[in-house]
């Protein structure tokens, strides 16, 4: 028994050892696969104060590429609507209902402007950290877009500040189309290069050209329909052989997110329990 | 003693915002990130317990996991390079002298003081890379990141040390 008991005090650092490697890894694991508490994230209050700092002394450094772009932006925009508001005068249509439609496309949306104050594109699985939470109407799920396309869905939610899963996450996957053709697929990232993901399980018999810009599909309740996604850059087949697998270059830029927009459908919650409850009874 | 416990944290934080504002968000060539934060670990004076060195060893990993949204992962691997690093230190350790010190140039010498931090950045890097890459295999990146990685944070390591001496 003495030995025994002088064995174990000889070597009680085993026990701390394999107890903290639990610990560890039950975090790990937790957070892999529930959205658990967010206090052991970079939304957790402290965490979030201190990027929020430095995002705050950093992102001074992207406003002038940020204002270049949207110029750049609004210029195009300015130009397209002018020819089209015109275009539509050409066929005498009422110039109320031109008014109308400019605001139509948002109409059905919930937008809350947010700041990102945290964010990576080298790790496998990146998340993005942005200054408003639950307080401000943030809720999981929602969509977060930046001035030229997609960037994630909000994962996690604190008072005061929201986990992003970034679109560059191997856990991410976003419904999306391509314009003009309406075949659809699963945009999803593998790693590697922040540039470029992998548009999957597109039909065999889709038509499509290099160059073509890839949307949201709208099918889910996340963002609504044409949201821009990127271009289609290369193609190869599948795995399995039965399916496309295209290369998108994506049309936000990662490496410098600053300014982003989160939206959320203002019925999202009827849908989600509709398509819940469907699940659930099959 | 408490002077040297609050010198310690103090040590804690600043090496945690290096990591995380810092050098989190450093990747040179697309494979190479510096895990500073050993260099805590390493620098531990050499007569802390096995216990005390992997509690502190877990406090600097889950804070950093916290920062960095990779909750256990850095924990994790910071206490298995605790847990190693009496035995490597003694291994490299000359054979006199055996009190307690702070691991430096000064007190082992400067090859068996970068024989000692080779060693267990190594074994750090390949653990906390091999955990992160554990869902899509790919042998030939994981190889590169964790050479290219244990390299800069040697670097870094070095550095800092011939800028102490």
């Amino acid at each position: 028994m003495r030995n025994l008991l002088n064995f174990l005090l000889k070597y009680n650092y085993w026990f701390l050892f394999i107890l903290l490697e639990v610990a560890s890894f039950v975090l790990l694991f937790r957070f892999n696969h529930y959205q658990g508490s967010t206090f052991f994230t970079s939304s957790n209050q402290l965490a979030g104060k201190v990027y929020k700092v430095s995002g705050g002394i950093s992102s001074y450094f992207y406003l002038k590429s940020a204002n270049e772009d949207l110029l750049d932006r609004n210029m195009l925009l300015e130009r397209q609507l002018n020819t089209l508001q015109k275009e539509l005068i050409n066929h005498k249509v009422d110039s109320m209902f031109v008014d109308s439609l400019i605001s139509k496309p948002l109409a059905e949306y919930f937008v809350f402007k947010a700041n990102v104050i945290n964010n990576s594109i080298i790790k496998v699985d990146n998340y993005i950290t942005l200054d408003k939470g639950s307080a401000d109407g943030i809720r999981s799920e929602m969509g977060v877009l930046n001035g030229s396309g997609v960037v994630g869905i909000v994962y996690m939610v604190s008072p005061h500040y929201s986990l992003v899963l970034s679109m560059l996450n191997s856990k991410s996957s976003i419904s999306c189309k391509i314009v003009g053709s309406n075949y659809f697929g699963y945009l999803k990232w593998d790693g590697g290069n922040s540039k470029y993901a992998f548009l999957k399980d597109l039909p065999r018999h889709a038509q499509f050209n290099l160059g073509d810009t890839v949307v949201t599909s709208g099918y889910s309740t996340v963002f609504p329909a044409g949201v821009m996604v990127g271009t289609i850059d290369d193609m190869a087949d599948s795995r399995d052989g039965l399916s496309y697998s295209l290369k998108v270059r994506l049309a936000a830029d990662f490496g410098k997110l600053s300014d982003v927009r989160v939206i959320s459908k203002k019925n999202q919650s009827e849908q989600k329990t509709l398509e819940d409850i469907t699940k659930k009874q099959q | 003693m408490i002077g040297r416990y609050l010198i310690r944290i103090v040590w804690f934080v600043v090496f945690v915002l290096i990591q995380v504002l810092i050098l989190n968000n450093m990747h040179i060539g697309g494979y190479a990130t510096p895990f500073l934060y050993t260099y805590f670990i390493l620098k531990l004076n050499s007569g802390i317990s096995r216990n005390e060195l992997m509690l502190w060893a877990f406090a600097i990993g889950l804070v950093i996991d916290i920062f960095s949204n990779t909750p256990g992962m850095n924990a994790a691997t910071a206490v298995f390079l605790a847990f190693a690093r009496p035995s490597i230190l003694r291994l490299f350790s000359p054979r006199d002298g055996f009190e307690d010190s702070i691991p430096s140039f000064k007190t082992m010498g400067v090859s068996s003081f970068m024989k000692y931090v080779v060693t267990l950045v190594i074994l750090h890097h390949s653990v906390l890379l091999s955990i992160e890459y554990f869902s899509f295999f790919n042998l030939s990146v994981l190889g590169l990141k964790i050479v290219a990685s244990s390299l800069l944070t040697v670097l870094c390591i070095a550095s800092i040390e011939g800028i102490k001496k």
